[in-house]
């Protein structure tokens, strides 16, 4: 099949309006300068956003969620129970990343958990171009493009009066061919075009970047190894209130606690989203707290983003959204760690 | 599609009381569990959570588990409040556990601290089914007091074992105790064996694996010939759940056994 088709801009809606008949269908929905994502039945009345930048939510609150029932015990069956498809539309590139580290957590390894990889494949992914981006992105300093390049089932690229399409999955291609009516054959000038804005967005995200100086992405993880024992993270720290919110935020974070809850008589098994930066976060029992100090967490938080997921699966486990910085109560920015880091 | 984190029902079909407050716990699975000797499982009470251990009975026994445990913590507490005909739940095995065939045909020098002695007998007694295999088996092991030794029912059984010795120590002694008092590592020396070829295993709290390992170094073993049981709070045992980082690895999934070689170079392996 060909891989790439035009989409007119006023027949966007109606593309989505026929998604949502087969799956539930989130959109975003402008607030103040963000973008959150709503049910497509609470917006349809009006025309759908094309989304500049990201939206609030990252991408893994539709696969694992804050909280849910991973067990319900000796009696609870073994699939997951059957659910209608959920589509996402105008999903961004460092969320499109993320997903290479949540797949890798949750479908590989020892063993598949099948909660996460029934949403996963029960989740369609209609991507979009960055047309422009928030104070805080900083994708191209962590080696990741404005614009999808994996991870999508479709992906729209913004031209003068309408979208390139291109196909990212198989099931992006049934799409395509279920809908067929809307979409036609992108001639090489629309192509063209769309290569133009991406190549406008990245250079003046570029610029942008210049002015917020974060050390080169080859540089990170050794930084971060140097940077052990490094004052850095205990000067970082002294405002964090342990909330976890850059965690929450974060479409890369991906630690759970499993907890037991009894109701009426019935156990349950739940899994709740963890914070590294949680005091408890590492205590065993017996009273050992190997992450004994804030300064220690914040470390942990970037080991395990810039050395452990590099040596692990060979992509940082940060993907330059920049959730985490206007999350943070305290003012802690990531960036600013970096470039500490560097300074030292 | 297998639910990962459903426990198997187990029923508790007798206790041992070891020490004033470590049990061992005889356990009969709903369905047989293979684990490899050194591999954990997280064992679950239901509605109050899991926690991991690593089983201390037969890994040639399919049908049965026995784990040992200390009272240390909520979940611990309440299983040593239960009693025989009780359910819990065994989640695993999981991790990799000890690589046995590295074993075969060396002199083994196993180092057990308190209730580390407890994986250790399972790995004995993976050892005791065909000691021919291994060319000598020397077992350190090393208490608070005797109060405190698990399976002091077991030892004179072992003791019979051909190419085996066993070596105990307390850290502090009572009126009744004529053995060797001091620290474990104060009995590993005058080794009668060839320190770059034998392999150490080690298993117990993590300042007595510290000097534990300092000491075998110190005495001629290699990095790459010590296989030190490490912990941290291992939670879904599956490498996803994020809790037990160690460098780059887990420990669930690419230990809880590692070589010293393997970790020496990683920050904080003792905290």
């Amino acid at each position: 099949m060909q891989q790439n088709f035009y989409l007119k801009r006023d027949q966007l809606s109606s593309v989505l309006s026929e998604i949502s008949k087969s799956h539930a269908l989130f959109c975003p929905q402008k607030k103040d300068d963000d973008y959150v994502y709503l049910p497509w039945a609470q917006i349809q009345s009006e025309e759908a956003i094309y989304n500049e930048y990201r939206g609030v939510e990252p991408i893994k609150s539709f696969l694992t969620h804050s909280k849910e029932i991973v067990n319900e015990y000796f009696n609870s069956p073994d699939a997951p129970a059957e659910a209608k498809p959920l589509a996402v539309f105008g999903v961004k590139n460092c969320d499109l990343s993320s997903l290479t580290l949540q797949d890798y957590v949750f479908e590989q390894g020892v063993e598949v958990d099948p909660i996460y990889k029934k949403r996963r494949e029960n989740l369609l992914i209609i991507s979009s171009d960055c047309t422009g981006f928030k104070p805080t992105c900083f994708c191209l300093a962590v080696g990741n493009k404005p614009y999808p390049e994996k991870n999508f089932d479709i992906n729209l690229s913004p031209i003068n009066n309408g979208f390139v399409v291109e196909v990212g999955s198989s099931k992006g291609e049934t799409l395509i061919r279920k809908l067929n009516q809307y979409f036609t054959a992108a001639t090489t000038g629309q192509i063209a075009g769309s290569k133009i804005k991406r190549d406008n967005i990245v250079n003046d995200l570029n610029r942008h970047l210049a002015t917020v100086n974060i050390p080169p992405a080859n540089a990170l993880q050794k930084n971060i190894q140097e940077g052990y024992d490094s004052n850095v993270w205990k000067e970082q720290m002294l405002t964090c209130v342990e909330c976890g919110a850059c965690n929450f935020i974060c479409p890369s974070c991906h630690c759970f606690l499993l907890a037991d809850e009894e109701k009426q008589g019935r156990s349950e098994r739940i899994r709740v989203w963890d914070s590294c930066l949680y005091a408890n976060y590492s205590k065993v029992a017996g009273g050992a707290n190997p992450l004994n100090t804030r300064a220690k967490r914040l470390r942990n938080r970037f080991v395990k983003k810039f050395d452990f997921f590099p040596d692990n699966l060979g992509q940082f486990g940060c993907t330059g959204c920049g959730r985490c910085i206007e999350a943070c109560p305290a003012k802690i920015d990531i960036r600013e760690v970096l470039k500490s880091l560097a300074k030292k | 599609m297998k639910n990962i984190y459903k426990p198997i029902k187990a029923v508790i079909e007798n206790i041992t009381e070891e020490t004033p407050n470590i049990k061992t716990f005889h356990l009969k699975p709903a369905e047989p569990i293979e684990f490899r000797t050194g591999q954990f499982v997280e064992l679950t009470v239901p509605g109050i959570g899991e926690a991991p251990f690593t089983p201390s009975s037969d890994p040639f026994v399919k049908d049965k588990m026995e784990i040992t445990i200390m009272n240390v913590g909520r979940v611990t507490t309440i299983l040593h409040n239960m009693k025989p005909g009780d359910t819990v739940g065994i989640r695993g095995p999981y991790g990799k556990g000890y690589p046995v065939d590295d074993f075969l045909g060396k002199e083994l020098v196993i180092v057990g601290g308190g209730v580390g002695l407890a994986p250790l007998r399972s790995l004995l007694l993976h050892l005791f089914n065909d000691m021919d295999k291994y060319k000598r088996v020397s077992l350190y092991y090393g208490s608070r007091s005797p109060k405190d030794m698990v399976y002091k029912r077991l030892l004179p059984q072992w003791e019979k074992r051909k190419n085996f010795s066993l070596t105990t120590t307390v850290d502090v002694g009572d009126g009744t105790w004529t053995g060797k008092v001091g620290l474990v590592t104060t009995i590993l020396k005058d080794f009668k064996v060839e320190k770059n070829e034998a392999k150490a295993i080690v298993c117990g709290p993590p300042i007595m694996m510290k000097f534990t390992t300092f000491k075998l170094i110190d005495e001629g073993f290699k990095p790459e010939n010590l296989y030190l049981s490490m912990e941290k709070n291992m939670s879904c045992g599956l490498g996803k759940c994020g809790h037990c980082r160690l460098g780059k690895y887990y420990i669930c999934k690419d230990g809880p056994v590692f070589t010293f070689e393997q970790i020496k170079d990683l920050h904080d392996i003792w905290d």
